[in-house]
């Protein structure tokens, strides 16, 4: 674990408190819950909560598949509740953001790390690292960059318990999915799927774009645990 | 900017039929101040890589005359043999002198500067102190002299020229990016349908700045059946904070898909088309082309990669856009989609709806 967090240039916002370690601690063992959850129900094992003052606000799992959206990562999914949240009890949705944490057990992607600066979160503490798309420094680091007109930088903390995340990861990409086809060629088979068939984590691909893997992050993810990384 | 040769297109975008079935309403065009003067002229600009559009490397190298014209061809083998060039297989051993004045005709390339670390005055390098003496006859050669080679191999036209005014390369040319630096890669009726499009998007972005919203319009477009998928403007100061136009667009097609998270029944200039082709089972946005009025920031960008977007096309540069300004999401090699994007689409037009964001 890394203790001391990395990014963010303007963590001056409001009087926010950093959680101590026991916090950080427990609210990860709950977002590891959760993906162990998720992993027992046949999902994509991550989870992900957003807490404001030791409540939490918004917990979320990947929706891409029944939404048919692939803009529906799990921290959106919170992110929406945590303004559900704000909005039946009136609150300002960017005062309430700048209090909260978010918990991950995999990296934030590109998206959701530009989603987390437009609502002022000030830090987020994730697993394992996501090497394919990942926005908190694996890829980019738009946690923080300079970019005055997408919200505010934030911090990270990486590598909370990041071997066991992918390992649930793994497990879950081992597992035969009922919807995959049976021709999977290949090593592993994630992200080679033929046309027509679905991935192993059942995302439809399409017939005319034999090339595609499917488009949640985890699955791609899934090939860089494979490799060994 | 530069004029292209496709020139201004005379037909202004009101006076188009609209293409896609979907267009739940259309405000009088007399309020449409982008409707009412003849659109100046644009042209769709490739936002290319780093690697396509950075000046090329140059490294140092000694080079020297070839006085004896004879000896050319034994000089060329020997020296590939002594001083071989690896990895710089893209420049030429030899180029013809460009000055007529001088006495010689041909100049080749000798050595690196990196190959010989022990010369210590580059100025006053001779033939011994580049060449092995024993092994080598340098006779043919003149004086060594200092000289400049790219790098790598370039990708474009442009760098190509910028690269041999230093030194000869060899460059096989992408004739698509040629055509589309110089603004030719759309015939007038592709610009004609884009312009078209563009000006959906930009009556979406009306629409929502009449409804308070930022200024900023999405339309996805089928190309191969011609036909507007699903229409969105910005939402962030209305119904959540994220909404901006492309996250909008990309949601309303996933409903014209029978899923979608959200409902926007409140603002009727969002929507989409029913299903297309019976039978067509299309997989999120593959295939399709957006038209944004404005560069999408990185959460839009990053959203379009993960939904397999066609191309994109945008009108005009925004502060922290993700595709060309801050990023280049759309060329990262580390990420697994790539794809192209245009922008400068009805710039002027674009770039008016949000004055104070347009760099």
């Amino acid at each position: 674990l890394e203790e001391v967090p990395r990014g963010g240039h303007d963590l001056t916002k409001n009087e926010f408190a950093h959680p101590s370690s026991e916090e950080i601690q427990s609210w990860m063992a709950e977002a590891f819950g959760m993906a162990k959850d998720a992993l027992e129900n046949g999902e994509v094992p991550v989870g992900c909560l957003m807490v404001y003052e030791k409540e939490v606000l918004g917990k979320g799992r990947n929706e891409v598949n029944e939404t048919k959206n692939a803009t529906r990562h799990a921290e959106i999914v919170a992110l929406d509740e945590v303004l559900e949240w704000c909005r039946a009890r009136q609150q300002d949705p960017k005062a309430v953001c700048a209090r909260t944490v978010l918990y991950v057990t995999v990296e934030p992607c590109i998206m959701c790390a530009a989603a987390l600066r437009l609502l002022n979160i000030p830090l987020v503490v994730y697993g394992c690292r996501n090497e394919r798309f990942g926005g908190c420094g694996s890829v980019l680091d738009v946690a923080s960059d300079d970019l005055p007109h997408t919200g505010t930088s934030f911090q990270y903390i990486s590598g909370h318990r990041a071997d066991e995340a992918v390992e649930m990861l793994k497990t879950f990409y081992k597992q035969e999915n009922p919807n995959a086809a049976s021709q999977r060629p290949g090593r592993s088979g994630h992200g080679r799927a033929v046309p027509g068939s679905s991935c192993s984590c059942s995302f439809l691909v399409s017939s005319y774009d034999p090339g595609v893997s499917c488009v949640y992050r985890v699955c791609d993810l899934t090939l860089m645990a494979d490799a060994g990384v | 900017r530069t004029p292209t040769l496709d020139g201004p297109l005379s037909e202004s975008a009101n006076t188009r039929r609209e293409s896609g079935r979907f267009r739940p309403r259309r405000p009088p065009p007399s309020r449409r101040s982008s409707s009412r003067l003849p659109e100046p002229a644009w042209s769709a600009r490739p936002v290319l890589s780093d690697a396509q559009s950075a000046d090329p490397e140059l490294l140092d190298a000694f080079a020297a005359p070839i006085v004896d014209r004879r000896e050319t061809a034994r000089l060329v083998r020997e020296l590939a043999a002594v001083r071989p060039l690896p990895g710089l297989r893209h420049v030429k051993r030899v180029r013809p002198c460009g000055d007529r004045g001088k006495p010689h005709p041909l100049e080749i390339l000798v050595c690196l500067l990196s190959d010989v670390p022990d010369v210590e005055d580059r100025g006053a390098a001779t033939l011994s102190s580049l060449l092995p003496c024993e092994s080598f006859d340098a006779s043919g050669l003149g004086q060594p002299f200092l000289a400049k080679v790219p790098a790598s191999p370039p990708l474009t036209r442009p760098q190509y020229e910028r690269a041999s005014a230093h030194w000869p390369t060899s460059f096989h040319e992408d004739k698509q990016v040629t055509s589309a630096l110089k603004g030719q890669l759309f015939t007038s009726a592709q610009k004609a349908k884009m312009q078209e499009y563009m000006a959906a998007a930009v009556r979406a972005a009306e629409d929502g700045r009449g409804r308070g919203m930022d200024a900023v319009g999405a339309v996805m477009v089928d190309p191969d059946a011609d036909r507007i998928v699903a229409t969105a403007h910005d939402l962030r100061h209305g119904s959540h904070p994220l909404h901006h136009a492309v996250m909008v667009c990309i949601d309303l097609v996933a409903r014209g898909q029978g899923g979608g998270a959200y409902c926007y029944e409140r603002h009727p200039a969002c929507g989409f088309a029913g299903p297309g082709i019976k039978g067509e089972q299309r997989y999120i946005c593959t295939g399709y082309d957006l038209y944004v009025t404005r560069e999408p920031c990185v959460m839009c960008a990053m959203a379009l990669l993960h939904s397999r977007i066609g191309r994109v096309f945008y009108g005009s540069a925004s502060a922290d856009g993700a595709f060309g300004t801050k990023y280049k999401i759309h060329t990262h090699k580390d990420l697994n989609h790539r794809f192209e994007v245009f922008k400068g689409v009805l710039q002027q037009v674009c770039s008016d709806l949000n004055p104070e964001t347009t760099s």
